[in-house]
């Protein structure tokens, strides 16, 4: 009996968080306070400050930012070894990953405002929710077992679900929650599934914690796996393919994009496909590692499948935000090109940069493209928020050069033109999927990318082409100054990221 | 001293870019003052890169002069094929600024800025030798081409440009995968990864199949081989003049450049069954896009199918090159495809004068002209005259070089062509006959009758006289490019056909 209960005393004392734990996730925790605080906002704050709340979270991000790459190492304890008893510890490069998932948050604040002040919903709720989300990403991809694996899995689920239906009076956006609440249940009833079949199968007396990354990786590379396990962990990577939107888990991204409040869109097209591509990258990479010569073909399938199914679907498109949600699935292509590529040969780098940093860096790119992209076009006026067909660009140059810079810029960077930080990261892929002896996959990047530029030239040509003189809406549009600086800096990033990667 | 040629190559490059990037972010200043940013974008490299391809020549300067670190990793240095590539892009650039500075457009500071970025991507081809860094500075070319392209082109310019990108991008991505694939098999970091660097390491060991078929076929599409030539005419045909002069004259060239620095010593391109693609290929442009042009009906078109026509000698030159070794060939290529820059923007640029006396491009509209406007009848004819390859003018040397070069391949070979020069003179000749000669259209005389007008300006004669007097200047003077060329293309030859124990100098 005291054996036992001196068993469980050391248990927990190995479990119990250290401070150097909490120091380790010291962003996590100030973007969960400033979540909170956003709520305690809410309360106290009267109407005509409302202001404030959207200003303090936009602020805190950046501290938390700033805090997240400068202080990693300092501040913020890195962490090669196991945190809080074994469930979290940091595989991925965090500056580069905290980066995506910040950014990501603060640039959604920054359309949000104006985006929710004009259809009369709540400001605070909205970025309390963003918060809570953006943590449990953050959160996510540290996680070296399934129970942190999951529940902030959930947990983000659940908050983007209400960022999806955010806006109650208009039909798109509630049609577009029930949608995707749907298809996020069916996502999480797999995972949830497959590591059932893994616990289940790699378990059993003193086989360990079976629910953590390292003791599923140790048993699999024992052979201990059998056919139940494979199924399990085909489950997982299929519920993570889900979230980045990979072929043939994609069919929900379309409807829920264009459906979604833009701002919400731009988060999920960003930060929730992110957090898709890192955890699936952590799971081939990590507890998976030993089925590498199963995984990796199966992967690089899957990627040449995303690659074309994504751009394929694209071309027949007329609505901007559709368009731009399925070149979001064959941008999930080219990052599962680079997980293949970072499974199929664990040392494969491009030009220096192993295959976990291309994939943060592809993911940097994406994200300031896809706000650019976005940002300028919330400069032009829609009927309908989910109405946005190529047409209505028509004559953009004319009456805002600025929204149609900005839609140069973010669009040829999603394309991939060079000199732009989407070029220089499509060519580190690349140079991975050569490195690898990944021919198929690379061919199929190609041709990808040579489709993707009849719509994406497609959007650019309507805002870019002289007008007909009978056009009656060419009135010139009042872009603000804060967007105009937004879509500066963005520009301006596009432009000097890339060559700060070449360097 | 063994610096300053550095400098100046790099003042070369930044300057239109900077300029062009003043003259964008300063849409608001006056007129007068964004013009004069805009003639120093356009006349400093016509005047140091000329210099530079003398300077270069001069065997007393050794070439790493020539060579700067940059700030991504690919400097700039000259070469023998580039340096007067670059001088003839920068004539075509003063050329195609002087044409636009003339024009009355919308937005006229955002025109010329992308001009300039147009003329700086495409001068930046030219100016380094990194694989990776030729292919940037391309597309950084392309870029303000299609927005030209767009906003100001002329009739049918959406599907022009929509055409043109899916063609261009298309070769671009299959280049640019040839050119990684023949990278890794190099071996090299990024630094390294210069044309010659990795013609030395893939000299013993061979490039894969693959990246050598890649790379031809999208360099191909780049430079209009044929079959994949179908978006350089009507791309040209609705790109604004200037655009068009610097996309078919010197933008153009990239891809033939590519294939002879990088396809020919690197990846063989012209070895085995490629080669005898690029042979039927190349005889398909002289010969049935030659036929083609006899077709056209207007002069802008007719302009540019036939700089689509006149590439099929700079294939043949580059194919004999490299499969019979023949530098010669090569020297007359690379000659070639400088003139033909030069004569293709004379073209484009008189033919818009043309267009602007008779206010369409289509030849029954015009007819006669060469009595209200002589002296442009006359520049214009000289420059037909360059074109189809008369003595006296620098297309002469490159088209009868490569023809000697072929004289010992079977004779149905050299018939198909030396055809060009037959083809080309019957259309070019019909379209002078119909644009200046004869009796006056109704059109034209109606117009006339509107609105006199009368023969062509100082600005135009001197943008034409320019790149006549270049033209004019290599007919008589071959050796100001092939002393250049003469430095590398026996080297290219050598490690085109590293079994060949001596290449012979025919």
């Amino acid at each position: 009996m005291t054996t036992m209960s001196a068993g469980i005393d050391l248990a927990f004392k190995s479990l119990a968080p250290r401070a150097s734990d909490w120091a380790a996730i010291l962003p996590e925790l100030g973007v969960a306070a400033l979540s909170l605080f956003a709520l305690l906002q809410a309360m106290v704050v009267p109407a005509r400050l409302r202001w404030l709340i959207p200003a303090t979270a936009r602020a805190g991000l950046v501290l938390v930012a700033v805090m997240a790459v400068t202080g990693d190492g300092g501040v913020v304890r890195p962490a090669d070894e196991a945190l809080f008893g074994g469930l979290l510890r940091h595989n991925l490069p965090m500056a580069g990953v905290r980066l995506v998932f910040l950014s990501s948050a603060l640039l959604t604040s920054l359309m949000a405002g104006r985006f929710l002040a004009a259809r009369g919903a709540g400001l605070a709720d909205y970025h309390h929710v963003l918060l809570v989300v953006t943590a449990a990403f953050m959160l996510l991809v540290q996680s070296d077992h399934f129970v942190p694996f999951f529940v902030s899995l959930e947990t983000a689920a659940v908050g983007l679900y209400v960022l999806v239906g955010y806006l109650r009076r208009s039909e798109a956006s509630l049609e577009a929650g029930v949608k995707f609440l749907v298809a996020g249940g069916l996502s999480s009833a797999f995972l949830l599934m497959g590591m059932v079949l893994v616990y289940g199968t790699l378990g059993g007396p003193g086989a360990g914690d079976s629910l953590s990354f390292p003791a599923i990786a140790r048993a699999l590379a024992a052979g201990k796996g059998t056919v139940l396990t494979l199924a399990g962990a085909a489950m997982i990577v299929g519920g993570a393919a889900f979230k980045l939107g990979a072929f043939p888990f994609h069919s929900w991204i379309p409807d829920v994009y264009q459906g979604a409040p833009t701002p919400t869109t731009a988060y999920l097209a960003t930060a929730s496909k992110a957090a898709g591509a890192l955890s699936l990258l952590l799971l081939v990479t990590g507890p998976f590692a030993p089925l590498a010569a199963k995984v990796a073909p199966a992967l690089a399938g899957l990627a040449l499948l995303t690659l074309l199914a994504g751009n394929l679907a694209a071309l027949a498109t007329a609505d901007i935000k559709r368009a731009l949600a399925l070149s979001g699935v064959s941008h999930a292509g080219f990052l599962l090109a680079a997980i293949t590529a970072a499974v199929a040969r664990t040392d494969a780098e491009a030009f220096s940069y192993p295959a976990e940093n291309v994939v943060v860096l592809y993911l940097l790119a994406y994200v300031a493209g896809t706000f650019l992209t976005l940002h300028s076009l919330s400069a032009v006026p829609a009927r309908e928020d989910h109405e946005r067909p190529f047409i209505s660009l028509r004559g953009l140059i004319r009456r805002s050069p600025a929204a149609t810079a900005g839609l140069c810029f973010g669009v040829g960077s999603l394309a991939g033109v060079p000199p732009s930080v989407g070029f220089v990261t499509k060519l580190l892929v690349l140079a991975l999927l050569v490195k690898a002896g990944l021919w198929w996959v690379l061919g199929a990047a190609l041709v990808g990318v040579a489709i993707s530029i009849h719509y994406y030239f497609g959007i650019l040509r309507e805002a870019v082409s002289r007008p007909g003189e009978d056009r009656e809406d060419a009135a010139p549009l009042e872009v603000g100054a804060v967007s105009r600086f937004i879509i500066g800096a963005l520009s301006l990033s596009t432009l000097a990221a890339g060559v700060l990667i070449l360097l | 001293m063994a610096a300053l040629p550095a400098q100046l190559l790099q003042a070369v490059v930044a300057t239109p870019v900077a300029t062009g990037l003043l003259l964008i972010a300063g849409r608001r200043l006056p007129r007068a003052l964004g013009d004069w940013i805009a003639l120093a974008g356009f006349v400093l490299p016509a005047a140091l890169a000329p210099w530079l391809l003398l300077t270069w020549t001069d065997l007393s300067i050794p070439p790493e002069a020539f060579r700067s670190g940059g700030p991504w990793g690919f400097g700039l240095s000259l070469n023998g094929f580039s340096a007067p590539l670059l001088a003839m892009t920068s004539i075509v650039g003063l050329a195609a600024g002087i044409k636009a500075m003339t024009q009355d457009v919308e937005a006229r500071h955002a025109y010329l800025g992308l001009l300039l970025f147009m003329l700086g991507g495409t001068l930046g081809v030219f100016a380094t030798d990194h694989v990776v860094g030729f292919y940037f500075f391309h597309e950084f070319a392309l870029i303000p081409t299609f927005i030209l392209t767009l906003f100001w082109g002329g009739e049918g310019r959406r599907p022009a440009a929509m055409q043109m990108a899916i063609y261009l991008t298309v070769g671009a991505m299959a280049s640019l995968a040839g050119i990684l694939l023949a990278v890794d098999a190099a071996g090299l970091d990024w630094a390294g990864a210069t044309f010659e660097g990795v013609a030395d390491a893939l000299l013993a060991k061979g490039a894969p199949r693959a990246a050598g078929a890649l790379t031809l076929f999208g360099l191909g599409t780049l430079a209009s081989l044929f079959p994949f030539h179908s978006w350089a005419a009507s791309g040209y045909s609705a790109a604004p003049t200037p655009a068009a002069m610097l996309h078919a004259g010197a933008l153009k060239k990239f891809g033939l450049y590519g294939l002879a620095l990088l396809g020919l010593t690197s990846l063989r391109v012209t070895e085995g069954a490629l080669g005898g693609w690029l042979l039927w290929l190349a005889l398909g442009n002289t010969v049935l896009i030659g036929l083609v042009c006899l077709t056209q009906v207007d002069l802008k078109r007719l302009v540019s199918w036939s700089s689509v026509a006149h590439m099929g000698p700079v294939f043949l030159g580059l194919w004999v090159a490299g499969a019979r070794g023949s530098a010669s060939g090569l020297d007359a290529a690379v000659l070639l495809m400088t003139a033909h820059g030069l004569s293709c923007a004379a073209l484009f640029l008189l033919s818009n004068d043309v267009r602007v006396r008779a206010g369409s491009y289509r030849f029954e509209e015009m007819g006669g002209l060469a009595s209200r406007a002589p002296v442009l009848a006359a520049m214009f004819v000289a420059a037909s005259m360059a074109s189809l390859g008369l003595p006296g003018f620098g297309n002469f040397w490159g088209e009868i070089g490569v023809f000697l070069s072929l004289r010992a391949e079977p004779l149905w070979i050299q018939a198909l062509a030396a055809s060009t020069v037959v083809i080309t003179a019957v259309y070019t000749l019909r379209a002078v006959a119909a644009a200046f000669f004869g009796p006056e259209s109704a059109a034209l005389a109606r117009r006339a009758e509107a609105a006199p007008f009368g023969d062509i300006g100082w600005t135009s004669r001197l943008a034409a006289g320019l790149l006549l007097a270049a033209l004019v200047a290599v007919g008589f003077m071959p050796s100001l490019v092939t002393d250049s060329t003469n430095r590398v293309s026996a080297d290219v030859v050598k490690y085109a056909r590293p079994a060949a124990k001596t290449p012979s100098a025919r």
